[in-house]
């Protein structure tokens, strides 16, 4: 048997974690440098998978074993090409949110436990293959996360934990009663239980049954995502939280819910996804706008960059439902992109709140006089996130909104504005925040980003303009699984796959 | 049957091992303590030790006789007695929660002179009776069980009553426990003017065949006996006891008194309803359905506005009841997973209990939430412990209790009982409100003290086995659900 790499990515974590919590409590400049090291395990193992991932569309490195068979649950994990930058996307971002957590000193240990535990629980939503599995890791990422708002966060955190908490929770707690009643359907033919994502892939469901699991999964996603109407727990949630929680919560926590309606909704229920596509279109455009407007509006840096989140969620959910080839590829590279600008932004408003205890735009005014390379940084994190060609975040948004163009212009046309505004809630923030002379007196001595800080920077720069330049890196990886989905839609549905009008797609079809 | 049959019947006292163990140790304890009368409590520990080890030897080996399929006859002593796979587990079950209650409840008997002795000794009284309880076959020998059980437990609530209120709750549980005893035992005496016998199986045997008959008097009889085991169990709305008994009673004890009586309460239910009247499953499980989600839901809303956490734990019992009876509504099909939900949770209902008379002292009354605020920062092991407790109640997934509600929700969904499900998964999303709260108040918010809570060496050994139980089944919990249906 060949090593069990995936079993690995998820135990050496929990382990880590273990190790962490056991090193002696006097031995506090120990705590956090060893949590990093740790940290740095599962990245080489995600480095080994990229590596080694084949570009094909089925699952690799599948490990299956029985975990309890009366009650249809396994043990089953594989990765594919939607899973599979995600998992890399999180190996990257923890350490670089230990790296950053300088300024956490109160229980340490627990801290860093806590992030390697969400770790662990983050690979294992992105790799299990069966239902059970993905749920139980699914809901277990409540626990850190709640933790690590609720004592590191700010003066409103105990608030805002429970609100994420209670909020996702709910969403959870729908779909396990979706999960529990596809596991009775799925014994219907066989009369036996099963939750093997891949055996309920053949388990033929009713019309009505397709809809009601579609719209229990839907809910839980979208308040996971957050898709509009659900969102409110997101801004509380991010500003309150400490940078790491933030740069982890915005970085890989908000895919959870757009992994999950692509890789669940889409292939487990894909009659009521192409139905449901006008729906979750306007959603997602919903998204775009609402986020988007309500960005320029914000006074905070944080929620300005936590409503940006919400426009740019918005833009992988229409990504996602257009089901066109460019578009779902567009949505899952916009996942990484994301991940990484906004982690980027995060981290950067942490080191100005670290400087001067406030993330309020109008607290300052012409900074980039004192912070030049941190001014420079920023520029560059916004110009990814706004979509400048060349950078991540262009390539993503550009494939979702040719790609949707194909099936919904209308839709394609509206979300286009997101763009715009993009810019204008960015770029209106920067001038505030950096341009100009310095209008208070506090800002005049603010140094500029250390060596350490610039460090943290580097991997997500090289990142960004790696996949702005040559996304083929990614796509060629990528094309394969969401050329799968959408073959399993036509497949299954009377839907036709409109033809791309998209070359981006990568050299597996050429 | 005759008297002379009864006589020369041979005893299987494999069947009342574990009973007389224990027994002889009450009377070992007792007797030792009224001779001697030595100031420490060291004899008498080891006493206690070698009974409660003795009497787990003794279902462990029911276990093995039962797995080899070499138990000397199933029923025992004139058809009073029946050991088979759930009276065994029921046996296991109490004899956990029997020793975890012990060294929960230690520093409080050791405290409180001539009484601890007497606290020891009603403590395996009551699981002797809810043992025999869980092993009857017979309504009076039930009935016996169900009284033996309750008396010792109305004693222990007041047996710290010079220095707490604890008047209150051992008087209010006495009367309301009495009432529930007297509704019993007028079922069963209806039930034997029905059928002439008190045999639970004698509904059964007579009719069988006319499946469609359904004498009102037996229909009334079941009623009263099943509202009678509900009452033990805090089912709503026979509830309203339980938060006045569990906040009043001496905390040492209060985890063992509620653990013990719901495991005994639900195996005589389940004995009467699977075995006496599953010819009229039609009729009791949409009550027992609507039972159970009044209890979840009504425990779920009652325990989100307490401000004292022995309270709220007493109202996330009467909603985990309402969990429980959602596997009994579904038929005997759901008996592994009664079982396991029932193993389950009365550990962490020992543990919960537990950690609130560390906090609050062991024979205080009341445990307000005030006194758990900075709990993480003073005491990391018991906060931690207790976290974890509170994550496994609500069912949080890498935990036993995600598994057991899981559980619960799959084979109440495939009998029918989807609507159920919706209910309880909604009300389990509320309860993460109460029972985070008290993670909130110990890890969230500074204490203005730093005091730390002395924990005594057998309640660090007990938290720290509960702990590693509730990740182990959380992740692996075929090693118990497998040890339940190897004998079911």
């Amino acid at each position: 048997m060949s090593f069990p790499l995936l079993s690995a990515l998820v135990l050496v974590p929990i382990l880590s974690a273990v190790v962490v919590m056991l090193l002696p409590k006097q031995r506090s400049e120990l705590h956090m440098p060893v949590a990093l090291a740790l940290s740095l395990l599962p990245l080489a193992l995600a480095g080994v998978l990229f590596a080694e991932f084949e570009k094909r569309a089925s699952f690799q490195f599948v490990e299956i074993s029985d975990w309890y068979a009366p009650w249809g649950m396994s043990w089953h994990v594989g990765v594919d090409g939607i899973s599979m930058p995600l998992i890399v996307l999180t190996a990257i971002l923890v350490p670089i949110s230990l790296a950053a957590s300088v300024n956490i000193t109160d229980r340490v240990r627990l801290f860093a436990a806590m992030v390697l535990f969400l770790e662990a629980c983050l690979f294992g939503v992105f790799i299990s293959l069966d239902l059970i599995l993905f749920f139980l890791f699914f809901e277990a990422i409540l626990i850190p996360m709640y933790f690590i708002i609720g004592i590191w966060g700010s003066e409103e955190r105990i608030y805002a934990a429970v609100k994420f908490f209670l909020y996702t929770a709910f969403g959870s707690a729908v779909m396990l009663g979706a999960i529990v009643a596809l596991g009775t359907i799925s014994s219907r033919e066989t009369g036996f239980v099963t939750f093997d994502y891949l055996r309920l892939l053949d388990v033929t469901l009713t019309g009505t049954e397709q809809y009601w699991l579609f719209a229990a999964f839907a809910v839980a996603f979208a308040i996971k995502v957050p898709i509009v109407p659900f969102h409110t727990w997101l801004p509380d949630a991010h500003v309150q939280a400490p940078t790491a929680g933030s740069v982890l919560l915005a970085g890989v926590m908000l895919k959870l819910g757009t992994y999950g309606l692509l890789r669940f909704n889409l292939t487990l229920f894909p009659e009521a996804s192409v139905d449901a596509v006008p729906i979750m279109a306007t959603l997602g455009v919903m998204g775009i706008v609402y986020g988007a407007v309500v960005a320029i509006a914000q006074t905070d840096l944080k929620k300005l960059v936590a409503y940006s989140s919400v426009s740019h969620l918005g833009f992988i959910v229409l990504g996602i439902f257009a089901l066109t080839q460019g578009a779902l590829e567009g949505g899952v590279i916009q996942m990484i992109n994301h991940g990484l600008t906004t982690g980027a932004l995060f981290l950067l408003v942490g080191m100005l709140y670290e400087r001067r205890q406030t993330k309020k735009i109008d607290d300052f005014g012409g900074i980039a006089k004192v912070m030049p390379i941190y001014a420079g940084l920023f520029l560059f994190s916004i110009f990814a996130s706004i979509g400048l060609p060349g950078l991540a975040g262009f390539v993503g948004e550009f494939m979702i909104l040719v790609g949707s163009y194909a099936s919904l212009p209308g839709y394609a046309v509206v979300a286009a504005s997101g763009v715009i505004l993009a810019a204008i809630y960015f770029l209106w923030a920067y001038e505030r925040v950096f341009t100009g002379k310095i209008t208070k007196e506090e800002n005049a001595s603010l140094s500029d980003m250390n060596a350490r800080e610039i460090s943290l920077m580097v991997p997500l720069v090289i990142l960004i303009l790696v996949l702005g330049l040559y996304p083929k890196v990614l796509l060629d990886r990528i094309s394969p699984s969401t050329d799968g989905v959408l073959e399993r839609i036509a497949a299954t549905t009377e839907y036709e796959v409109p033809e791309s009008a998209l070359p981006l797609g990568g050299g597996a079809h050429e | 049957m005759n008297r002379f049959d009864m006589l020369s019947e041979t005893v299987s006292w494999i069947a009342v091992a574990p009973q007389l163990f224990l027994l002889l140790t009450v009377f070992a304890v007792l007797g030792y303590d009224l001779a001697a009368r030595p100031k420490s409590k060291d004899v008498h520990a080891f006493l206690t030790a070698l009974g409660v080890g003795l009497s787990g030897v003794a279902v462990a080996e029911q276990y093995r006789r039962s797995y080899n399929g070499t138990l000397d006859g199933l029923t025992s002593f004139s058809q009073m007695l029946i050991l088979d796979g759930s009276s065994i587990l029921v046996n296991g079950a109490l004899i956990v929660v029997l020793a975890l209650g012990l060294a929960f409840a230690w520093p409080m008997i050791t405290g409180m002179g001539t009484y601890g002795a007497e606290t020891i000794a009603l403590m395996l009284l009551s699981t002797v009776g809810f043992m025999l309880m869980g092993s009857s076959l017979n309504l009076m020998m039930l009935f016996i069980g169900l009284e033996i059980g309750s008396i010792s437990l109305y004693v222990l609530a007041g047996i710290a009553r010079e220095k707490t209120l604890a008047d209150e709750a051992s008087v209010k549980y006495f009367l309301l426990g009495s009432f529930a005893s007297a509704l019993f035992v007028y079922g069963v005496a209806l039930f034997y003017a029905a059928t002439g016998s008190v045999q639970i199986t004698a509904y059964f045997e007579i009719f069988q065949g006319l499946v469609n008959t359904k004498p009102s008097l037996l229909l009334v009889s079941l009623a009263l006996m099943v509202v009678g085991l509900l009452f033990k169990v805090t089912a709503a709305p026979f509830h309203s006891w339980a938060p006045d008994v569990y906040q009043g009673a001496p905390a040492g004890v209060t985890g063992f008194m509620s653990a013990a009586a719901k495991i005994g309460g639900f195996a005589g239910l389940m004995r009467i309803l699977y075995l006496g009247f599953s010819q009229l499953a039609d009729t009791w499980q949409p009550l027992i359905a609507a039972i159970a989600a009044f209890s979840i839901v009504l425990g779920t809303l009652l325990a989100i506005s307490q401000e004292d956490v022995r309270r709220m734990l007493a109202y996330s019992g009467v909603a985990h009841a309402g969990f429980i009876l959602v596997g009994v509504a579904s038929g005997r099909a759901a008996l592994r997973e009664v079982m396991f939900y029932i193993g389950v949770y009365s550990i962490q209902l020992v543990a919960a209990f537990g950690i609130t008379s560390l906090v609050s002292g062991a024979a205080s009354s009341g445990s307000a939430r005030s006194e758990y605020v900075g709990l993480g920062k003073r005491s990391p092991f018991l906060a931690g412990s207790l976290a974890l407790v509170m994550i496994g109640m609500s069912g949080m997934p890498v935990t036993s209790g995600f598994i057991a509600k899981f559980g619960m929700f799959q084979v109440a969904w495939t009998q029918g009982f989807a609507w159920l499900v919706l209910v309880a998964l909604v009300a389990s999303v509320a309860a993460f409100f109460f029972y985070l709260r008290v993670v909130v108040d110990m890890f969230m918010r500074d204490a203005d003290d730093d005091t730390e809570v002395a924990v005594g060496y057998p309640a660090r050994v007990a938290l720290l086995s509960v702990g590693v139980v509730t990740i182990l089944l959380g992740i692996r919990h075929g090693l118990l659900l497998d040890f339940i249906s190897k004998i079911l």
